[in-house]
């Protein structure tokens, strides 16, 4: 209909109106097809709303509530790594349960172990151990720390007496602990168990002697061109989302960090501004002050992590994607091994699967052989995700966990 | 839960279908335009040469689609308030646009004019908004309305004082708004920062434009309401129902607030902005080239269409957010609804002016309109496509949003004003514009400048959103990768400013240099 | 169409439908969950300082509403976990925000508790990262030759520091951190979290396959 040239303008007059067409069936069809795919839309989406809000639920409850009748499933996640599967606990590291005069003495002491951990020396059958005892106080719930301790006394303990403990029991005997701390070694057990050998006196903490107040300066009050520490880290070094938790990393390793911050091999803008104004002397002292802190884990898995894979990859790695168990070289439960692996466990999962994340992504190259970079790289997201958050559910380093960790490898050589 | 839950979703989604069933049996079953006579066949060819026709003769069939607005004294009544909207809005054009490439060069010159808390750049952009919204598209679109509705209706604009009135009244709440945003007085939400108690005197202002327009309306001379006219009625009633809820003090709170936000906000751009620019082109696309619209069956689809999906996809804004599934679902099914209506104006006013392409040749403000028609075809398929779950996980929280947004409110919306603009002003003043290569060259400004800065906002923020969707790269790539593109976008944006002082200039030129000529003359300007 | 008012009553009919599908139904949703336990509501300082959050336009490049993991990576950020309506009962005017220019802040005050740090950044973000774009905000802050009583002063580095005398933090830049330390929705909530949950979980974690083999 297009008039080929010297087209005249339309009049002033002429007004606009519609003619009469009807709509092209093409229309037609599209008003078709998007019904079908709405329709579609709406029903997918309910679908998958039900699929995730279950999962959702079922990630929460293994959380929350893991087969309360599974002592064994509970004691091969918690319990295992170290004192072994039958039981017998490492020679001079970790104390047998077999045999043990402590388990014999029923589930109630064992709960309170479980609840507070050990932290000072003490004789197991015969045996002298530097007791590292983690608190299960914030991984367990109280049915998980009553299963456990049932278990446990069941079947280690030479005993005829009521073996069952019930999560009511466990409750009002976290009550009754409030935030008292680890049990300060046998000396503080025998006091409950009248029936326990000599144990070892309870040396003199050492690091309680306030430590360097210059590092104590500089965690609390930072200076002039920088923050303290403790204004991100928290008071105890406990840190929280992406920022880590640094109470029990093996002093050495916070060294390393401080200094791989300066040379650049470890990128974070902050941390790099901070490490400007640190000493060697300093980053020493700061290692020292942190290795020697003991603070409940305030980590939990938040990711939402498929954890039966994290515990898979903490545990026993994956060969078919040539990932070893982190634990392999982190130590048992992931309590790290001085001088050069940190401590995983009770460590925030958002820093943990941010620190595989920048691995894979180049913004830390700090590890000697590079087997970091290649086994966050073998690691899908939710491979990543996964093992942060089981990591996450562990309970924290024990006390003093650098020192037990060398006094392994010493065994192991 | 669920199940209330999805059956409200899916009455929703019925209700729609079934208006739109309806729609599309009764168009077909000519239910609806019974009305409108059979007559239309006669005068196919009686488009032309007709110029003493006078009035409103029904009963002359031969003249039915000629009506000389200027002889029935008109424009004349409308001239004024018509003048002074536009002129208005002009004004707040240019600073809006100052603003903007201000806010822009602030992204990429973070410490450039950092000493004080009105030049930052949470202000500016703000200040961009509410000035180009409130300023100059609301006040335009206002315009062309007064102008286009007493045409349409063969009846001169009613109490065209109150219009005065409602016109210097939303300028100074405008002016208000402007200085409290700027002091950091604020309401705190997007696209409703303007404190509710200003917002009251600019509630005042539309008010006064209802009135004319409504009594207008009723006291037309035609029987049959022309297309535009839907699109004006509607959004002129619509626009103050939203902004009066969404702006009621105290009422709102937490995530209710963000989905009356996000509903308000969009429905700005769907139910107010989109109207007045559909129902503009849809005038002054025929008017220009003087051929009928294609359709009326398709223009009843495109409107019904457009009320009932656009008025339910606000929420796409919170995908992936605290809000309820299922209301984000049907804001996500809607939107893709979305294509039904604009296909049908797509049609309606692309294949008239795809039949008539010489006539871009001869008249700039027809190249401003339908250029800006097809960029709202652009936007709204662009719009539908972002609301797809997987396509938004991308492009939300990017400056992609940011791109898509001009496309929307500027290059549609505004172009087509900027079009009806220069229609409308030399037969509001019977005079022409001294510079004729001036409006050429606004026309060029603009669309190469918006070309640069749609492109490069796209392209980049399709990358920003591919980097924060990867845990391997840190935050800071997503920023660093933004840079070149940001620069980019403030070369856009100066451009299309520039295009701006050229309009502006061209407004001032009519106003003190242009020479009192019959306005016949400068029809096609 | 030829009558107006049976244009306007459908048209405004269907407008008070979308209402009742936008607004109406999921606001009665919205406001029928209560508070989370972990929830306090804002102090004084805090709520002063979200006043200035608001004026200043921080949401025109900061969201505030963490992604699921099933959608996108910002748990491994640090932004958090994914929130949920309740999470925002005291924010009033909201600040979900849609931009990201800048990262999340719905749980910055969990993983940068920090006041020192916020009042350096506040005062030059390029103090920090020499990439930021946020603006600076020197006008938060007082120059001074030495600091008073009670006065907090910014920690800088050198080349951002005024050549003598220190830089001190207003009471404005004060409630402005507070309320930046006082986000934190980091504590626990319901697996049905009223939240969108259209992102459908992954199936479980898909072992990656990989040729390199140690």
């Amino acid at each position: 209909m297009a008039r080929k040239s010297k087209h005249s303008r339309p009049d002033e007059a002429f007004e606009p109106y519609e003619e009469h067409a009807g709509v092209p069936m093409p229309v037609n069809w599209v008003a078709i097809a998007l019904t079908i795919w709405g329709t579609a839309m709406l029903y997918d989406t309910g679908e998958s709303v039900q699929e995730s809000l279950q999962d959702r639920a079922e990630d929460s409850d293994v959380v929350a509530q893991s087969v309360p009748d599974e002592g064994t499933l509970l004691f091969g996640a918690n319990c295992a790594t170290c004192h072994q599967p039958d039981g017998r606990g490492l020679r001079d590291a970790v104390p047998p349960l077999a045999g043990s005069e402590i388990v014999a003495a029923g589930p109630d002491i064992v709960s309170r172990i479980l609840l507070r951990g050990i932290d000072g020396p003490l004789t197991v059958v015969g045996q002298d151990f530097d007791g590292h005892m983690p608190s299960f106080d914030s991984a367990l719930n109280d049915a998980e720390i009553a299963e456990l301790a049932s278990y446990v006394t069941t079947r280690w303990a030479d005993t005829t007496e009521a073996t069952a403990q019930t999560s009511e029991e466990v409750a009002s005997l976290r009550a009754e602990i409030g935030d008292r701390g680890s049990f300060g070694g046998g000396a503080e057990l025998a006091m409950m168990i009248s029936s326990l050998p000599d144990q070892p006196p309870m040396p003199a903490r050492s690091h309680v002697q306030a430590g360097d107040q210059a590092a104590r300066d500089l965690v609390f009050a930072g200076r002039d061109q920088v923050w303290s520490c403790a204004s991100c880290h928290g008071d105890l070094g406990q840190g929280d989302e992406s920022t880590p938790r640094l109470a029990g990393l093996p002093g050495a390793y916070i060294v390393k960090q401080l200094q791989n911050f300066r040379e650049g091999t470890r990128e974070n803008e902050s941390m790099q501004l901070v490490v400007q104004g640190l000493s060697d002397p300093e980053m020493t002292a700061l290692g020292a002050y942190y290795t020697d802190l003991r603070v409940p884990s305030t980590a939990r898995p938040v990711l939402s992590g498929d954890l039966k894979r994290g515990e898979q990859l903490a545990l026993q790695g994956d060969w078919s994607i040539g990932v070893p168990a982190c634990f392999t070289c982190h130590g048992p439960s992931g309590f790290g091994v001085a001088p050069n692996f940190p401590g995983l466990s009770a460590q925030h999962a958002p820093y943990l699967a941010a620190q595989l994340a920048n691995w894979v992504g180049g913004q830390r190259h700090n590890d000697a052989l590079g087997l970091m970079a290649q086994i966050s790289e073998a690691l899908s997201t939710q491979d990543r995700r996964a093992v942060a958050d089981y990591l996450a559910s562990l309970p924290p380093v024990p006390a003093g966990g650098a020192s037990m960790a060398r006094m392994e490898t010493q065994d192991d050589q | 839960m669920p199940l209330t839950l999805g059956l409200l979703l899916s009455l929703s989604f019925v209700v729609s279908l079934a208006a739109l069933a309806f729609l599309i049996w009764a168009i077909s079953n000519r239910q609806i335009t019974v009305d409108q006579g059979d007559a239309e066949t006669i005068f196919r060819d009686g488009e032309q040469g007709h110029i003493d026709n006078q009035g409103t003769e029904h009963g002359d069939a031969k003249m039915r689609y000629h009506f000389d607005p200027v002889r029935a004294g008109i424009d004349a009544v409308s001239a004024r308030p018509v003048i002074v909207l536009l002129g208005t809005a002009t004004v707040w054009l240019v600073l809006g646009s100052i603003f903007g490439v201000m806010a822009s060069l602030k992204l990429h010159w973070p410490d450039w004019l950092n000493q004080s808390a009105p030049l930052t750049f949470g202000r500016m952009r703000t200040l961009h908004l509410n000035l180009v919204i409130y300023g100059w598209l609301s006040l335009s679109g206002l315009a062309t309305v007064m102008w286009i509705t007493p045409r349409i209706f063969h009846v001169p604009l009613k109490s065209p004082r109150l219009v005065l009135v409602g016109a210097v009244l939303w300028n100074i709440a405008v002016a208000l708004g402007g200085l409290a945003i700027a002091s950091g007085w604020t309401d705190g939400e997007e696209w409703l920062e303007i404190p509710w108690q200003i917002d009251m005197l600019l509630a005042v202002a539309g008010a006064c434009f209802i009135a004319p327009l409504v009594r207008t309306t009723r006291a037309r001379d035609v029987h049959h309401i022309y297309v535009s006219g839907w699109y004006f009625l509607a959004a002129i009633l619509w626009f103050p129902v939203l902004f009066v809820v969404a702006n009621i003090p105290g009422l709102h709170s937490g995530v209710e607030e963000a989905t009356v936000n996000w509903w308000f906000a969009h429905n700005v751009l769907g139910l107010w902005l989109t109207p007045l620019g559909v129902g503009t082109a849809y005038y002054l696309i025929p008017k220009i080239i003087g051929r009928p619209i294609y359709s009326y069956a398709v223009s009843l689809l495109g409107f019904w269409g457009l009320a009932l999906f656009y008025s339910q996809v606000g929420i796409h804004h919170l995908i992936g957010g605290p809000v309820p599934t299922w209301v984000v679902t049907l804001s996500v099914v809607h939107s893709v609804m979305m294509f039904l209506p604009v296909i049908a104006v797509a049609i309606n006013q692309h294949v008239t002016v795809a039949q008539n392409l010489w006539a871009l040749k001869e008249s700039v403000p027809l190249r401003f309109i339908s250029f800006g028609a097809l960029m709202y075809t652009m936007a709204s398929f662009q719009g539908s496509i972002e609301a797809l779950r997987s396509v938004n996980s991308i492009t939300h929280f990017t400056h992609y949003t940011v791109a898509h947004a001009h496309l929307g409110a500027y290059a549609f919306v505004s172009l087509v004003m900027f079009g009806s603009a220069y229609y409308i002003l030399p037969r509001a003043t019977g005079r022409a514009f001294p510079w004729p290569g001036l409006l050429k060259l606004h026309f060029w400004l603009v669309v190469i400048g918006f070309g640069i800065y749609f492109f490069s906002l796209t392209i980049g923020g399709v990358l920003q959103g591919l980097s924060m969707l990867d845990a391997t790269r840190p935050f800071s790539e997503s920023v660093e990768l933004m840079k070149p593109y940001l620069e980019a976008r403030s070369v856009g944006g100066t451009l299309m400013t520039f295009g701006h002082l050229v309009f502006a200039l061209n407004l001032l030129g009519l106003a003190f240099y242009a020479s009192t000529r019959a306005q016949n003359t400068v029809a096609a300007e | 169409m030829n009558r107006y008012l049976p244009l306007s009553i459908l048209a405004l009919a269907i407008l008070a439908f979308a209402t009742l599908m936008l607004v109406i139904a999921p606001g009665m949703q919205i406001n029928s969950r209560p508070a989370p336990e972990g929830l306090t509501p804002y102090s004084e300082a805090e709520q002063r300082g979200r006043e200035t959050y608001v004026s200043l336009g921080c949401l025109y490049c900061h969201s505030q509403q963490p992604r699921s993991g099933d959608q996108a990576p910002d748990g491994e950020r640090g932004w958090g976990r994914a929130s949920v309506a309740a999470d925002y009962t005291y924010d009033q005017p909201h600040q979900l925000g849609t931009m990201r220019t800048g990262p999340d802040l719905l749980n910055v005050g969990a993983r940068l508790p920090s006041e020192g740090w916020h009042l350096t950044h506040l005062y030059q973000p390029r103090a920090i990262f020499d990439w930021s774009i946020m603006p600076a905000y020197p006008y938060l802050f007082d120059e001074k030759p030495q600091a008073g009583p009670g006065d907090v002063v910014v920690a800088l580095p050198a080349e951002y520091a005024p050549q003598d005398g220190v830089v001190v933090a207003t009471q404005q830049a004060l409630d402005l951190t507070a309320y930046l330390q006082s986000l934190d929705r980091t504590y626990e909530v319901p697996a049905d979290g009223l939240r969108d949950h259209g992102y459908g979980t992954p199936d479980g974690p898909e072992p990656t396959p990989s040729e390199e083999e140690r």
